[in-house]
């Protein structure tokens, strides 16, 4: 009975070892699997989605006020898409998320469209959304500040390293034959008091965005404020842009075609005067926290900045500004070599009124 | 110690580059969204100097942050070991502060002390301090009822010896701890040097981030993974140096 009961109790234990060993191999194949889920999740490859995504440079503020009417008023959904758009930050790369498939259109910086680009990005872009950067340095406007170039001369300049308002502000610098060790450059970042104590004279600023809050706050405090604008010194540095892939344009076009129709058409409508109270309401559903008189002046400094002057279309691509872009990058040793921009640029354009001299 | 340290780093680092060239190359992506792996050398090698020293700074800022912090949890950990009113307070309170994200009280600590090397060492000291306070105060508060009881019943107890003979009884989870936390004050400090100051590898990193160059920001990791893989194992060689002497002298 012994030797039975024993064999019978070893043939248990090596069947216990198996369940154990079966076990902990499912438990192998559930981790790795699960690894390998998150993964192709968080990547998805090519346009395995259906849905568009539209990825935006920063928060929703005024900035993307066209974007956001153009989803709240259905223009989108006129078009036949399903557009989701989402809000960016400076960890968010909308040109990386093209590449990735995570989002199918996006909103970048011409600085960052031309990086891309030199690394081999197929990137291309389909709008130029800002005919004007919005990027300007504010200052205390007292008598002789800044009237001209010269006058950055011993002046504390707030610039952030690495940002394009640093490429803007050398690119000043040099243009105005002034050497950098007769300015003194300030690490700007998130809170304003260097500024407001006045350590630092001249401020960047989204003229559209923190410029009215700034300019609002000093002119409570009895202070008058001016704005720096590079593009009164010639340097006329290309802000956002809409972009997709050149996959997404050469293998659906009339996708593409819809989209910015759509996008345009939002903008347009968004900037339109009469349709000012819709915009705000637009504005104040996705950005709750700037107050209204805030907003309102934000729209109004928008609308100079995104309609094009004379009989250009709105979205144009302004190419010459694109070719200085990139002469100034080349200069300051961003990109190793030109990356000929006029390839990274629609050719076709989508409004009627592409210049011809394009 | 070192050297496997050091080592085991290495693996780490390999793998999630040999990781990031499958992805790469798999999905082929551009230089942009993934270095290839010359340029991640080019990169690497151009910026290894200026990047060097402003990792050694962003750690001597660490150390000194981790110092203070190891120095008053001790006290604050040795002063609430009992469980009385003090002690569940200080826990809480520990609790809590550390449930604050520290992105949201720096702009605080920026206003008032601005942005120098007090505010890095502030950041740096607060995200370290509250985990190893808590874990300090776990270990100091366990009894070690064998040998205490003899003291108890002779009356011989006295504050000190029981913070003793429980440091003693605990010193290879302090050690471990004290080390872990190396992590933590590294972390802050980078935390503190991304969010506001001007030098330090955190400083570093930001600019790379707006310029888009994953190269620059693998290459500042290699050197944090480097620097923080060498002084963890010097604090875990020196901690059992001084475990060890303790040890021989008792």
């Amino acid at each position: 009975m012994g030797r039975r009961e024993n064999r019978k109790q070893v043939a248990c234990f090596k069947l216990t070892g198996t369940g154990i060993k079966m076990t902990q191999y499912l438990k192998w194949l559930f981790f790795w699997g699960m690894v390998f889920a998150t993964i192709t999740v968080d990547i998805p490859l090519g346009n395995a989605q259906e849905d568009i995504n539209y990825r935006l440079k920063w928060l929703f503020n005024t900035s993307v006020a066209g974007d956001l009417y153009a989803l709240d008023m259905g223009y989108f959904k006129k078009e036949g898409l399903s557009v989701a758009v989402k809000a960016g930050s400076p960890e968010r790369d909308a040109i990386r998320e093209l590449e990735l498939g995570q989002a199918q259109f996006g909103v970048a910086s011409a600085d960052q469209v031309i990086l891309a680009r030199s690394k081999g990005s197929p990137v291309i872009v389909i709008a130029q959304l800002f005919q004007k950067n919005p990027l300007q340095w504010i200052y205390r406007a007292e008598p002789g500040t800044l009237s001209n170039l010269s006058d950055l001369k011993g002046k504390t300049i707030g610039i952030t390293y690495g940002g394009n308002d640093e490429t803007i502000m050398r690119a000043l610098l040099k243009k105005g034959g002034i050497p950098e060790k007769d300015v003194t450059l300030f690490s700007v970042r998130y809170d304003y008091t260097p500024f407001y104590r006045k350590r630092v004279d001249i401020w960047p600023v989204y003229i559209n965005s923190q410029g009215i809050i700034l300019n609002d706050k000093l002119t409570e405090n009895g202070e008058k404020t001016g704005f720096f604008d590079p593009s009164s010194y010639g340097v006329r540095f290309v802000a956002n842009s809409v972009v997709t892939s050149l996959k997404t344009l050469r293998e659906r076009p009339a996708m593409v075609q819809s989209f910015i129709k759509a996008l345009l058409e939002g903008w347009k409508e968004s900037l339109a005067p009469e349709n000012k109270q819709k915009t705000l309401s637009v504005l104040k559903k996705y950005d709750r926290d700037t107050p209204t008189d805030i907003r309102e002046k934000q729209l109004a400094i928008t609308r100079t900045l995104i309609i094009p002057e004379g009989d250009a279309h709105l979205g144009y691509i302004d190419r010459e500004a694109w070719r200085q872009t990139e002469q100034i990058m080349l200069e300051q040793g961003l990109i190793p070599k030109p990356v000929s921009v006029t390839d990274i640029l629609f050719q076709d354009g989508f409004g009627p009124t592409q210049k011809k001299q394009d | 110690m070192l050297a496997r340290r050091v080592l085991q780093f290495l693996i780490v680092f390999a793998s999630g580059l040999i990781f990031l060239m499958i992805l790469k190359y798999s999905l082929t992506l551009s230089d942009y969204v993934i270095p290839s792996p010359l340029d991640i050398w080019h990169t690497g090698k151009d910026i290894l100097t200026v990047y060097f020293f402003d990792t050694l700074n962003t750690l001597s800022v660490a150390i000194i942050g981790q110092i203070i912090s190891v120095f008053l949890a001790f006290s604050v950990g040795i002063g609430a070991r009992k469980s009385t009113f003090a002690g569940s307070f200080i826990k809480a309170a520990a609790y809590n502060i550390q449930a604050y994200p520290i992105v949201a009280v720096a702009p605080i600590i920026f206003i008032l002390l601005g942005d120098g090397f007090i505010t890095r060492l502030i950041i740096a000291a607060m995200i370290c301090y509250f985990p190893l306070l808590l874990s300090i105060i776990g270990i100091m508060s366990e009894p070690v009822t064998d040998i205490e009881h003899f003291y108890n019943v002779t009356s011989r107890m006295r504050w000190q010896l029981e913070v003793k003979i429980r440091a003693f009884e605990n010193m290879h989870k302090l050690i471990t701890v004290i080390s872990g936390s190396t992590t933590l004050a590294m972390a802050g400090t980078i935390v503190a040097e991304f969010i506001a100051a001007d030098r330090g590898i955190g400083h570093s990193i930001r600019i790379a981030l707006y310029q888009s160059d994953l190269s620059r920001i693998l290459t500042a990791l290699f050197l944090i993974g480097i620097f923080i893989s060498v002084y963890q194992g010097m604090l875990e060689w020196a901690g059992e140096r001084i475990g060890n002497r303790w040890h021989v002298s008792n």
